[in-house]
């Protein structure tokens, strides 16, 4: 049991700095809006 | 990375007729956007221009999805799905699709229901059923429906990519919770929103620090000068203009410290705005260019 403990101790230890330095999540949206049928450079 | 589109990208009228090559042109541009990998376009007034069946049948089988949360037939079903979900770079995003209020010219019976009320509802269960962690609003509607729905959406919706007039590129506009974006205008640009995730809360607009930085630095030039010509002029009257000037320069310099105040880089969800200029330094894509020739050959009034 006294194991136990110790092990879950270690483990929280070992996982907190995981926890707290997770980095946020990186993404990017490419979007486009309005292009009214334009399919060439001028049209 | 996502690819979405906010909508009014097939025709350039919302009344039909006024291109005899506007259905292909529509065509391609639904084979192109779909080929692009788009994941998600909202319909607009000027891509119903032909009628939803012929819009339904014209995307039948694609990858891209067409979204409405508020275009409803005469007996007030659903027309195309109100959003999706979709997984980019780990984060899961709700998109929901808003058409304009009011009835569809080329077709009788359908109907863009009050567009607030629908994007909430949709909003509100992405994020309580699905559990996505950002939804974002294709918002092909009037720009005034655009800004009532960011002011009245509360934390329900992050962003909304905004669609309608052709007002271009611009800048992120933040009424309440859920960040404003115009999304470019004929095909002239690509936007580019560059977004960290981590945590709750509104996201924070790195490009407005940014500004705010070139604002400090022109703004230290002019009180430079300032002081200078406060030190100079002998006359009382003269003198005081300048304090007065230099004191509001102060204020609004005291106004754009806080803007740039070191920290924002490191915070949960945070988004940077820019825009691709499509120019002619783009090279063409040859198979593309061939496909375009064949509906608008070189040399004819809208190549």
């Amino acid at each position: 049991m006294r194991l136990r403990l110790a092990l879950l101790a270690v483990l929280a230890l070992l996982l907190t700095p995981l926890v707290a330095g997770a980095a946020p999540r990186q993404v990017v949206l490419l979007f486009t809006g309005d292009n009214g049928g334009e399919i060439a450079p001028c049209g | 990375m996502l690819v979405l589109d906010a909508g009014n990208a097939l025709f350039k009228s919302p009344t039909p007729g006024g291109d005899p090559k506007e259905k292909e042109r529509a065509g391609l541009l639904l084979e192109q956007m779909d080929a692009l990998g788009t994941t998600a376009m909202a319909v607009g007034a000027r891509d119903l221009t032909l009628g939803t069946d012929c819009l339904a049948r014209a995307t039948k089988g694609r990858t891209m999805k067409l979204l409405s949360a508020n275009l409803v037939d005469a007996a007030g079903k659903p027309l195309f799905p109100a959003s999706t979900v979709a997984t980019g770079g780990g984060v899961k995003f709700g998109l929901v699709g808003l058409s304009p209020e009011g009835p569809v010219t080329p077709q009788k019976g359908v109907v863009g229901s009050p567009p607030v009320p629908a994007a909430l509802a949709e909003s509100r269960r992405l994020r309580e059923k699905e559990k996505v962690d950002v939804v974002v609003v294709l918002a092909a509607v009037p720009y005034q429906d655009a800004v009532k729905l960011s002011q009245e959406v509360g934390n329900a919706v992050d962003f909304i990519l905004h669609s309608h007039e052709g007002r271009g590129q611009g800048v992120a506009q933040r009424n309440d919770f859920a960040s404003l974006v115009p999304t470019g205008e004929r095909g002239r640009q690509v936007g580019r929103l560059e977004l960290s995730v981590e945590g709750k809360g509104p996201f924070v607009d790195l490009s407005e620090e940014e500004r705010a930085r070139q604002q400090l630095k022109i703004l230290d030039t002019h009180l430079q000068q300032a002081r200078q010509s406060l030190a100079a002029a002998k006359d009382e009257k003269v003198r005081k203009t300048w304090e007065e000037t230099i004191a509001s320069f102060e204020a609004r310099r005291k106004a754009l410290e806080l803007q740039v105040e070191p920290g924002k880089q490191g915070l949960g969800r945070t988004h940077r705005l820019s825009y691709i200029q499509l120019g002619s330094n783009v090279a063409d894509d040859s198979a593309v260019k061939q496909l375009v020739e064949r509906i608008e050959p070189p040399g004819s009034a809208s190549h």
